[in-house]
């Protein structure tokens, strides 16, 4: 068998101490093997390994990587490639694993081996790290020119008035959405200040719907967002939020969902009836789902401090947002029935719900369907608008298949709590039958999934 | 036309010129109807503030006041100073009389006659021009410490807002071949009656002409506005300015009312209008200049509807405060008053201070760019 005892020298055409023979981008385009910039094929190979299996990891995937690069075991790109005896090239790690579970066959042409040795490919790694070095150092240009450009755009932004700020802008938002790398770039240039401070009251829509697509996407530190809350720039993302593009309300709806995450802010700033007025246009708006789930998170999100929720019922959000519960996806659905619930907490929540056709309906039909969480919600709202005025709403809910639902509700492994309340509501529905007539109506007239 | 009498026509061919003069005024008036069409009107409404920013849209977008115009102003400008010496000299007289601490009230001795001559002349249909001497005598007067005590007093005496502007400058109006500034002009007050109206287009920056705009603003008379206001049914938007300067002042025309209150009136009224569904509203909160020094020594609750108004910071935070309060006040106004089908109208409140021409020009410019991205959204475009 032969021994080899060392790797072998270096190809004829490597030059001695490196040096490149060819440079890498025309060498790989050619297919050429090229010698790697500055690198002794022998000293350098461990360390060959270790940055090749580094610049794999970081490269974006989507890059076609040439066949025989890919070990046939694991069909991942290799870095140490191996070859046996009959002439197939593997992953040094996935082929010996194979070995050693007692294979004596090379497994893509299932031939027999007559020798079980592995004889490092230098070749073909070399050719690798070629090729990815070429496409890393492409991809890191192309970063930092990003990044360079996006520095270049927050200093000309300093200076530049009317059209030319607005063009700035533009071009920022687009570098920032579509380049990651840019976005820290901006931040620490001072983009963010500077473009915080362009809003006020006299901002125009052009520029303030691009500064708040910037903003959006930046990562800002708290005394930027302390900044960003005050009273005539909130004033001016809702005007933005009430009268721009779906792009423009879903970033208005954003920006201010990510002030109200900071644990000092007012609720005074979103108790605004043309904020309330603008979310509710939003979620109603059919022609875009994305519209209507961000506007429900930042609803949610207002709905959960109590001040404002006299204001959200007096805009009429209650009978708009139950006629909206057929229409919405799990996750929107569970959004809105948590607003509904928060708001039944309030009397003039609970009278919204009641005066409200479709509140019972709605709600009888989401129980049991969905989710737990649903459920409990729907259960909430039922008991507040049935407590209210049971006479009136026990027996519409009951018509609607609620005692079925309820018993099975009670029946099922959930919450305690949710079992006491589905019980109380079962109670205060079945006040005006009689035994037997109630009992028929708690039989399960549809299969319910 | 003078063809009907001029010759003697066949019948037919008499004829057949009527129906082509006809369609000639036909084929005219739908060209104009056509052109009119592309001009966006706008109405003025509110209570005051209204003539001021008509002027300033003149000075900004159209050109100006010519000398002629400017010259035009100065028999006003000198009335506006006669009518405000004889306000503030009766006012002190009357707070003399009824004001527990009346002797602060008091006119000096030296300055009474001259007082009494003044508010004679004050009184009179006609004033004479404003010479040097009666004005250095009314510069005198307005010094005298009790005047100035009524002038602290102004809301409730109708004292106007120019009265400070004016008063120091008296030497500059009563010069002999005095000619109004720009300045002059929009401080000056004439009760607007009738309707007078400007047609402008901004100029943008690239100095392409913008939308054409006409401007209508209607004289701020109480009594017979149902009777007209249906004519202006299809206006682009209604301007609205609501100047929040005068929440602690009484109307000129009922004394017992306070003005805020009468906006609030007028604002809802105009709101319900059916001749308005469809229309932008633009609410110029005015008079910023004057409610920002005002807010932090009379407080807003003096207005009853600003009565659940709790002061919170000073200074600059608190103006802002407050401002904010008064406007949300209007919002809420607004969506109490418009039925939820028409929640789709454009609404926009603009912070005014109507006699600062850039700030008018950068709040028109926002209006300019509302209405016509509302114009691209109607057609579908964005």
């Amino acid at each position: 068998m032969p021994q080899y005892r060392q790797p072998p020298p270096p190809p004829p055409w490597a030059l001695e101490g490196g040096g490149q023979v060819l440079d890498v981008e025309t060498a790989v385009k050619d297919g050429i093997l090229g010698a790697t910039a500055g690198g002794g094929a022998l000293a350098g190979a461990a360390g060959e390994k270790l940055e090749l299996k580094k610049m794999i990891d970081e490269l974006d995937p989507l890059d076609d990587i040439p066949a025989v690069f890919i070990c046939p075991i694991s069909l991942d790109p290799m870095t140490d490639p191996v070859t046996l005896c009959t002439g197939q090239t593997y992953e040094r790690g996935n082929i010996l694993k194979w070995l050693s579970m007692g294979h004596l066959t090379c497994p893509t042409t299932m031939q027999e081996l007559w020798d079980d040795t592995v004889t490092p490919n230098r070749t073909l790694l070399q050719l690798i790290h070629a090729w990815f070095s070429q496409r890393y150092l492409r991809a890191k240009k192309r970063a930092e020119d990003v990044q360079g450009r996006a520095a270049e755009v927050v200093d000309t932004l300093r200076k530049a008035k009317g059209q030319a700020r607005v063009q700035a802008l533009k071009e920022l938002h687009q570098l920032v959405t579509a380049h990651p790398s840019t976005r820290k770039t901006a931040a620490e240039s001072g983009g963010i200040g500077l473009v915080s401070s362009l809003l006020g009251p006299f901002t125009s829509h052009a520029v303030g719907s691009e500064a708040i697509g910037i903003l959006v996407n930046l990562d800002l530190c708290s005394d930027s967002k302390a900044n960003l809350m005050q009273p005539a720039k909130v004033s001016l993302v809702v005007d933005m939020l009430n009268e721009g593009t779906i792009e423009t309300r879903i970033n208005c709806t954003k920006f201010i969902e990510m002030l109200m995450e900071e644990k000092d802010f007012g609720s005074e700033n979103v108790s605004s009836f043309s904020l309330l007025v603008g979310l509710l246009k939003l979620v109603k708006d059919k022609r875009h789902p994305n519209g209507i789930s961000a506007g429900l998170g930042l609803l949610r999100m207002i709905c959960s401090h109590k001040q404002v929720r006299s204001l959200i019922v007096s805009v009429g959000a209650v009978s708009q947002l139950v006629e909206l519960l057929p229409h919405l996806n799990p996750d929107s659905l569970e959004a809105t029935l948590q607003i509904l619930d928060d708001l039944s907490l309030i009397p003039e929540g609970q009278k919204a719900l009641k005066d409200c056709q479709q509140t019972i309906p709605n709600a009888v039909r989401i129980l049991v369907r969905v989710s737990e969480t649903c459920t409990q919600h729907a259960l909430s709202i039922l008991w507040a608008v049935c407590s209210l005025a049971p006479e009136e709403c026990a027996p519409l809910a009951v018509e609607m298949g609620l005692a079925a639902r309820l018993l099975l509700i009670m029946q099922s492994g959930c919450d305690p709590t949710v079992k006491q309340r589905s019980a109380e509501l079962l109670k205060i529905c079945s006040v005006n039958y009689s035994e037997s007539h109630f009992i028929s109506k708690c039989k399960l007239t549809r299969t319910i999934q | 036309m003078g063809s009907f009498c001029s010759r003697q026509k066949p019948y037919n061919e008499a004829d057949a010129e009527e129906n082509e003069q006809a369609e000639e005024i036909e084929r005219r008036i739908a060209r104009e109807t056509k052109a009119e069409q592309h001009i966006h009107k706008l109405l003025l409404l509110g209570e005051s503030g209204k003539s001021t920013i008509f002027k300033q849209i003149k000075l900004l977008f159209q050109t100006g006041f010519d000398e002629a115009e400017l010259g035009s102003y100065t028999s006003v400008i000198h009335a506006n100073v006669y009518q405000t010496i004889k306000i503030l000299f009766d006012g002190a007289k009357e707070l003399a009389q009824n004001e527990s601490d009346s002797s602060k009230y008091v006119v000096s001795c030296e300055n009474k006659d001259v007082g009494e001559k003044l508010s004679d002349i004050g009184s009179r249909l006609d004033y004479p021009y404003l010479t040097k001497e009666i004005a250095d005598e009314i510069k005198t007067l307005w010094n005298d410490a009790a005047i100035q005590e009524a002038y602290s007093r102004g809301n409730i005496l109708q004292v106007p807002d120019c009265a400070q502007y004016f008063m120091e400058n008296l030497e500059r109006l009563s010069e002999t071949d005095y000619v109004p500034t720009k300045e002059d002009v929009l401080y000056a007050r004439v009760r607007t009656t009738g309707v007078v109206e400007i047609q402008f287009s901004p100029v943008g920056e690239s100095r392409k002409s913008g939308e054409v705009y006409r401007l209508y603003d209607v004289g701020g008379q109480r009594n017979e506005r149902r009777k007209w206001i249906h004519l202006f049914e299809g206006v682009r938007a209604v301007i609205f300015c609501a100047a929040i300067s005068e929440y602690d002042q009484m109307l000129f025309e009922d004394e017992m009312k306070n003005r805020m209150m009468e906006t609030k009136e007028l604002f809802d009224w105009v709101l319900k209008q059916a001749c308005f569904e469809k229309t932008s509203f633009m609410l110029f909160l005015n008079k910023f200049d004057i409610f920002e020094k005002k807010v932090q020594k009379v407080p807003l609750n003096v207005c009853e509807w600003f009565r659940d108004y709790q002061p919170m910071a000073s200074g600059k935070q608190e103006v802002e405060h407050a401002y904010e309060f008064v406007k949300k006040k209007f919002e809420g106004l607004y969506f109490q008053s418009t039925k939820p089908e028409r929640v789709d109208r454009v609404f926009k409140i603009y912070r005014t201070t109507a006699l600062d021409q850039k700030l008018v020009k950068k709040t028109f410019k926002l209006v300019d760019e509302t209405l016509r991205r509302r114009n691209l959204i109607e057609a579908g475009l964005l």
